[in-house]
């Protein structure tokens, strides 16, 4: 036995009992694809008591997936990891109510847009119903962090303080703990997670709805084009068939594709 | 009980295995690191001197979250750059290697300081006895100096694995299924934050409870031998 060989079958060895390391092949077909999530996105993404994942956004990639005739793994990962565990290929897209912007653009490739909910303020019922950046002068604003609601805000809210929390049920938690004023957040979420519950009791909505970025696609990496036209296609796919519909009816009831403007 | 937490305690309660796992691999890849650094710390070496000296100083000096999403991040983009210069298909760190790595790493440094107050409480005499009758080194370390050394890390050692055990909720950041990630998702599914993070509070008082006791047992094992004084 030669030298190297002799060293490679050692590391191999070594490397083998310490590190438990899963080797992938990077398989182009996509007969395979690893799809990051989140779970604590309720109705999006979230965990049933047996802790299996369920959400809007995981029946959906489900149904992509089938469609593309594809076997999908579910990563779980925390929201604010999101872009790089993608970048160093802990997984291949994000099906994470993800919303496209053209900042995010910049960073990776999305498919067309699955589903768009716009944006609403959540505050006490006895507010004035006006959201406008003078109305909210000196007032305390919870939203998302790293989201384009957060940056809105940021940007047009500049009198105001803002509270930015880490999970979107967080942001009502915040308001109703009185840490902040008025929320901004999904009206889906604010409306499902919140106002329905006893702890959003004498809150509401307020303003009008408020469309921020291009609705909300699947990202995948830069330099895999191919498998974002393969999501469209499946996305094409299952909204001509009705797979789309009848998914979307278990969480909502009403229109969520944003193709009826 | 079950009724309180909405059927999700055994969601949660499937986290414990893993913040264990975690905790008591990183707590033997910190051993390796700190008897490592301790030795080279106290060797003739200056070279030796000099890594260790920058070990503990550097490692002991960043907080934890820092240096956890810089190896699972940073190792990983390192290992992919690698990994494609070779051609060779994709390598994953699992979040569960790098996160025990990365722990064991850390907490090695702050254990290669108390092992090295411990050989330093040895009586020099022990080991140039051990010497005189022509023991080699290695034994030397093994026979005579380490399990008297044993005696005198328990308390900075129990110390270490208790903050260990804590600074294992970190993991959940880069992707790990433990405790508290459980913990966080049913909170979120079921909008009771307080419910959840109470029951794991409870779940880390209860390990680490246990953990002070057994380390007292084996702290009075290693003791034998020595009379204790009550002033």
């Amino acid at each position: 036995m030669s030298f190297v060989s002799l060293a490679h079958k050692l590391l191999s060895v070594v490397v083998m009992a310490c590190v438990p390391v899963v080797v992938t092949a990077q398989a182009p077909d996509w007969k395979k694809v690893r799809i990051g999530v989140e779970g604590s996105y309720p109705p999006f993404s979230m965990i049933a008591a047996d802790g299996a994942l369920t959400g809007f956004d995981i029946d959906i990639a489900r149904a992509l997936c089938a469609a593309m005739k594809s076997d999908c793994v579910f990563v779980q990962q925390e929201w604010d990891g999101m872009m790089p565990a993608l970048k160093v290929r802990k997984f291949d897209a994000i099906v994470a109510s993800m919303t496209i912007t053209d900042e995010r653009r910049k960073v990776v490739e999305f498919t067309d847009p699955y589903y768009d909910i716009p944006s609403r303020w959540v505050g006490p019922a006895a507010m004035k119903n006006d959201a406008d950046p003078a109305a909210l002068k000196g007032k305390r604003i919870v939203v998302l962090r790293n989201s384009p609601r957060a940056k809105y805000v940021l940007e047009r809210y500049k009198d105001s303080e803002v509270l930015q929390a880490a999970k979107e049920p967080d942001v009502y938690m915040e308001l109703a703990a009185g840490r902040g004023d008025i929320a901004f957040g999904s009206s889906v979420v604010s409306a499902d997670a919140f106002l329905k519950r006893p702890e959003g009791k004498g809150y509401r909505q307020i303003g009008p709805l408020v469309k921020l970025g291009d609705g909300v696609g699947i990202a995948v990496r830069k330099d895999d084009g191919a498998l974002r036209d393969r999501f469209n296609a499946a996305l094409k796919a299952i909204k001509a068939d009705g797979t789309y519909r009848k998914v979307a009816a278990r969480y909502f009831d009403f229109d969520v594709s944003g193709d009826v403007k | 009980m079950n009724d309180l937490l909405h059927g999700y305690g055994p969601v949660v309660a499937g986290g414990v295995g893993v913040t264990l796992r975690i905790a008591v691999g990183s707590l033997a890849m910190a051993c390796v690191f700190g008897l490592i650094g301790a030795l080279a710390r106290l060797s003739a070496s200056r070279i030796a001197r000099v890594l260790a000296q920058v070990y503990t100083t550097v490692v002991r000096g960043l907080p934890e979250l820092v240096l956890m999403l810089a190896v699972f991040y940073g190792g990983q983009y390192l290992v992919n750059l690698a990994t494609q210069a070779a051609g060779w298909p994709d390598l994953d760190i699992p979040p569960a290697t790098a996160g025990t790595l990365t722990i064991g790493f850390i907490f090695g440094a702050y254990l290669a300081e108390t092992f090295r107050g411990a050989f330093l409480a040895i009586p020099r005499g022990q080991a140039e006895a051990a010497r005189a009758f022509g023991y080699p080194p290695a034994r030397i370390l093994l026979h005579v100096t380490l399990p008297q050394m044993v005696r005198h890390a328990i308390p900075g050692f129990a110390n270490t694995w208790l903050v260990m055990v804590k600074a294992t909720a970190l993991v959940s950041l880069i992707g790990l299924d433990d405790m508290i990630h459980r913990a966080s998702l049913a909170a979120a599914s079921t909008r009771e934050p307080f419910t959840f993070y109470l029951l794991t509070a409870v779940i880390y008082l209860a390990i680490t409870s246990v953990s002070i006791v057994a380390l007292r047992a084996l702290e009075t094992r290693f003791s034998l031998g020595v009379r204790r004084l009550d002033f």
